[in-house]
């Protein structure tokens, strides 16, 4: 009786599920295009958003080569298994050419290892960070096709340290996510920190999931330090700054790009967050920047909240600007040839607004270059797909994230050299 | 260290509240029931549905009893919220765990808890999303007992305290002094004596069901209003709850209050025996140590 | 159709390697009833065993011993089965759901040890450097994909063989003699708790050849591998294909890998746009629903255990003696 409720319902359910199904766009051509992220998860939902969002610009500014984008989006449940699994049924059953994903660092590399890069097939990552797909990268074992929007720990904690000396802080306790992100950026600002002088009295790992933070919170307390520096994301960054709060602790922090969320903000509440400052990267134009929030609060009822999803949109958008001037058959190598053609500085530079791709695809299709100007900035990338960009300081306002004061590359690359 | 113990103290009164509970099931049911922490999330949702809805209704439920975050709305929701899930948790017994338990063995009903609880995680995330919630925005502040050493407490840890020991202090009431209680008590030990006695099995099951999952409700509602609402609440709870039942045998409702503070406390010291970073082995450690030193649990059966 | 069959192909390895996992699971639980609740623990030891031993040098890293193929997996084989010795020494005479718990508690503690030692296993950037197992002979990644697929397969074939050996033999009748009647089996001169640990142990050992073989397929590995989920997909698997079977075993391999992967699939084809972004969590809420629909209906499995009613060469003389 359970079993033919149960098939009963299931039946049910995938005929209503069928019967929903939206018609196919009337278009002569369509280009699949494979886009896999952790949906399941909290974090990733916003970002695998934003991505299909910026399909659905390119579809109104023409498509890719006239021809309709179609992103088919698989969900990894943040495992590497079925992160793998899910990017062979792209490439293989679907034939994509270029993928975009995904976000942790232990899936994007077994799919860049096994699945892309041996398949031809461009991969474009906006959050992974570990340092070992440089490695892997600079010895030629991908291709070439490997690209990712997100700025190198490095730079950002150069940043941190520079933001920590103006600030007059001599001492800091980094406080960080125990996952490859957490665990590189927490070491590298570290690192940074002790270069130009200021105590790190400790660094704390924080657990994915742990019921409480107290301990940390508490154990951070012990020490007294003049300032935290926080490389966390929004849900575990909010149960450890209400703690630490809660607990007495200074409110002088400084934060990862990761934590520039509404709920962040929201959760702490901004009365709490005074002396909090950011670290980010960013355009020489600020305007490119504050286009994107625009565009996002106006699409979606409200800012961007949340880590990754400037470079979900920049990488999703050169990508497929990449697509477009490599044509709608050309395979993952001509769209990775195209990248440059995307991101030249000495190209035409245009926004990120449906107006701005049409442009850009004009330019593209004549054979001309552009300078992407993105939620991230004007990004270059590398031989290693690394991207690098300005950086600028944020603090939390009404509104939302607010950009205090741009930093250049050559401004911050005179800093590190400082540090030594 | 003390700080280290008094904050053991409020994580472990929330994780005896909710392995109370599991203990009794476990005992009863023998089968490790793996969605029984998904319905600490589904008391700390329910709270916020019906506090919004008493706060909007009679705006003056709204206000904090100071110095405490709890408002009138919330202390209610929170009633509502218990009856609620431990409804719920019948409700979830008879779809699912009954019809296995008629037919098969206990393993599959650990499965099929499985499968119940990924069913529930997810159809909270599909109803409330992701994100992190709160009961209340303001950040309560703790105060300073002591200057050196540093101990600090809050007036909400207080309260969360006093109000899971009250509770648990009304089940051993109601176990010890109610006819209804040394049914279930005799149940426990003996199901088939017990039913010989006269004593109606399924209503006995049904009445354990209602009360962890009331107990549970208000676990996850403390939790909630001392941390943050997010799906994945039950997912955090279930193995510190395990281990607390484990550690304090299957069965023994003492052990599971017992079992809880001892996790809470260990997990609270874990910080300061192990290398940052090791936090989640903690409760597993002390399961260890605990079952290789007395595998019964502390107030379990004698192994046959 | 080359990316169908390059597709399948994949799909085979990873359900061939779930399946080898299951068989292992099903020689502790099916035939010793061992509740392992730490799968993940010594499929990782497997595999970061293998990885260590077979990968090639790194700086400020602890291994890239650069051994042959063979003799990593070997040693990343080792590395479980001694896991397994220690943790059944310190476990096994726990009941049921506390022993399940426990070795829930070993594979917790592992993934902690892992991801926090950087100096040992990498930290949480995990070990890369594989050189896959005749990789440079086979330049094409298509063949190279069936040729992998073989290999899985023949070492599948192998620990099938291997086990069905096992379980004829008196080890394996001793098995089932503690299982069905422990006082009886003890009375007859059987020592339960080593029969226990040799089985803990040769199982986990399986699983760590699934370790090795993952590892030498994907040549990456990170403490994101050792995560529990895999724990509840091979139990899933042993349970919908039929407990203390080992055609059950592997069937439930294919199925539940089936049923984990091509929702995902069958999501993107079917669902409307608009629920794309909730497809994740609706697959899940699919998954959980299919196992408890299954038990519900058929909780013996798919193929339930059939108890060997193959008479012994010695009973077979013993009654034609009695015929004469």
């Amino acid at each position: 009786m359970m079993k033919r409720l149960l098939l009963g319902l299931g039946g049910a359910i995938a005929l209503s599920i069928g019967m929903q199904a939206a018609p196919a766009m009337a278009q002569d051509c369509s280009v699949d295009v494979g886009t896999v992220y952790p949906t399941s998860v909290d974090w990733g939902q916003p970002i695998a958003q934003t991505a299909l969002w910026v399909g659905d610009m390119i579809n109104e500014a023409g498509g890719v080569d006239g021809c309709e984008v179609n992103m088919i989006l698989r969900d990894d449940q943040n495992d590497s298994r079925v992160g793998v699994d899910a990017a062979r049924a792209l490439v293989d059953l679907d034939a994509v050419q270029l993928l975009i994903g995904t976000v942790s660092s232990g899936i994007s590399i077994p799919i860049l290892t096994s699945v892309t890069a041996p398949a031809g097939v461009m991969q474009m990552s906006c959050c992974s960070s570990s340092t070992r797909l440089t490695e892997i990268a600079a010895s030629g074992e991908a291709n070439g096709l490997w690209f990712r929007t997100f700025a190198t720990a490095d730079v950002q904690a150069a940043v941190a340290a520079m933001l920590a000396q103006d600030g007059g802080i001599e001492s800091i306790t980094v406080v960080f996510k125990n996952d490859d992100w957490g665990q590189d950026i927490g070491r590298i600002a570290a690192e940074a920190f002790e270069a130009v002088g200021i105590t790190v009295h400790e660094s704390i790992a924080i657990n994915d999931a742990q019921p409480s933070y107290r301990a940390e919170a508490t154990q951070a307390l012990r020490d007294q330090p003049e300032a935290l520096y926080l490389a966390l994301y929004p849900t575990e960054g909010i149960s450890f700054v209400r703690e630490w709060i809660g607990l007495g602790g200074t409110s002088t922090m400084i934060g990862a790009n990761s934590l520039k969320s509404d709920d962040f903000r929201t959760a702490v509440g901004l009365d709490n967050l005074g002396s909090f400052v950011g670290t980010d990267t960013s355009s020489p134009r600020v305007a490119s920047a504050d286009a994107f929030v625009e565009a996002y609060t106006e699409q979606f009822d409200g800012p961007p909240s949340g880590p990754g999803l400037a470079n979900s949109f920049d990488a999703a958008a050169i990508a497929l600007l990449a697509y477009h001037a490599a044509g709608s058959d050309a395979t993952g190598a001509d769209i990775a040839a195209k990248v440059p053609a995307v991101t030249d500085p000495e190209g035409e530079a245009i926004p990120a607004t449906v107006d701005g791709f049409a442009r850009a695809m004009d330019v593209l299709s004549g054979g001309g270059t552009v300078s992407y100007q993105g939620a991230t900035g004007a990004v270059t990338f590398d031989a290693n797909g690394n991207v690098s960009a300005p950086a600028v300081s944020w603090v939390f306002a009404e509104a939302g994230p607010s950009e205090e004061r741009y930093i250049s590359l050559e401004e911050v690359a005179t800093f590190m050299g400082s540090m030594n | 260290m003390i700080q280290a113990i008094l904050d053991g103290v409020l994580t472990g009164a929330i994780i005896s509240l909710g392995a109370i509970g599991l203990s009794l099931i476990m005992h009863m049911l023998r089968f490790a029931n793996f969605s029984y922490a998904e319905l600490l999330a589904i008391g700390a949702y329910a709270a916020l549905v019906f506090d919004g809805l008493f706060s909007a209704l009679v705006p003056v439920l709204d206000q904090a009893f100071a110095p405490l975050t709890l408002t009138g709305a919330l202390a209610l929701a929170m009633v509502i919220a218990m009856v609620v899930t431990g409804l719920s948790a019948v409700i979830i017994d008879r779809l699912v765990f009954r019809r296995i338990r008629l037919k098969a063995d206990p393993l599959s009903m650990v499965f099929a808890s499985f499968g119940v609880a990924l069913i529930i995680r997810n159809v909270i995330v599909l109803i409330f999303g992701h994100h992190a919630q709160l009961y209340s925005q303001e950040i309560a502040r703790a105060h300073v007992l002591s200057f050196d050493p540093l101990i600090l407490i809050k007036p909400d840890q207080v309260f969360v305290l006093g109000l899971a020991l009250v509770l648990m202090l009304a089940l051993h009431v109601i176990l010890t002094r109610t006819t209804f209680g040394f049914a279930i008590r005799a149940v426990a030990e003996n199901p088939t004596l017990a039913q010989v006695a006269g004593v109606r099995l399924s209503a006995i099951i049904v009445a354990v069901w209602i009360i962890a999952g009331s107990l549970s409700a208000a676990a996850g509602t403390l939790y909630a209003l001392t941390n943050q609402l997010n799906p994945l609440i039950g997912h955090v709870f279930l193995l510190p709850v395990f281990a607390a039942t484990i550690v304090g045998g299957i069965g023994s409702v003492y052990g599971a209050v017992l079992g809880g503070f001892i996790v809470g406390i260990a997990s609270g010291l874990a910080l300061m025996l192990l290398p940052p970073g090791y936090a989640p082995a903690m409760p597993f450690l002390i399961i260890l140590a605990v079952l290789i030193l007395r595998p019964q649990g502390l107030f379990g059966e004698e192994p046959r | 159709m080359i990316g169908l069959i390059s597709y399948l192909s994949f799909f085979l390895t990873m359900a061939g390697i779930m399946a080898i996992i299951t068989l292992g699971l099903n020689l502790q639980w099916g035939y010793t009833g061992l509740f392992n609740g730490g799968i993940v623990a010594f499929f990782g030891a497997g595999a970061y065993g293998t990885m260590i031993l077979g990968s090639g040098a790194e700086p400020d890293q602890f291994g890239g011993f650069d051994l042959p193929w063979l003799v990593a997996v070997a040693g990343g084989i080792l590395f479980a089965a001694a896991l397994a010795w220690v943790v059944g020494v310190l476990t096994l005479r726990l009941k049921h759901d506390y022993l399940a718990i426990s070795t829930f508690g070993v594979a917790v503690a592992l993934e902690s040890l892992v991801r926090n030692s950087q100096w040992l296993t990498g930290g949480a950037r995990g070990l890369r450097g594989f050189p896959r197992p005749f990789e440079e002979l086979v330049g094409d990644t298509f063949t190279y994909g069936l040729v992998f697929l073989a290999i899985v397969l023949v070492v599948l074939a192998l620990v099938w063989w291997g086990i069905e050996r096992l379980v004829h033999s008196p080890f394996g009748r001793a098995l089932r003699a503690i299982r069905e009647d422990e006082t009886a089996a003890r009375a007859l001169g059987k020592n339960p708790a080593r029969l226990r640990l040799w089985s803990l142990v040769i199982g986990s050992a399986i699983m760590g050849a699934g370790g090795a073989l993952y590892v030498s397929y994907t040549a990456f590995i990170s403490p994101q591998d050792l995560l529990p989920v895999l724990t509840f997909q091979v139990w899933a698997m042993l349970i919908v294909g039929g407990a203390g079977n080992n055609r059950g075993a592997v069937l439930g391999a294919v199925l539940i890998w089936g049923v984990w992967t091509l929702s995902g699939f069958a999501l993107t084809r079917l669902a409307p746009d608009s629920m794309q972004l909730d497809a994740g969590s609706i697959q899940y809420i699919l998954i959980g629903t299919l196992i408890v629909g299954m038990l519900l209906w058929r909780p013996e499995g798919l193929l339930p255990e059939r108890i060997s009613q193959k008479p012994t060469k010695m009973a077979d003389k013993a009654v034609l003696e009695v015929k004469q």
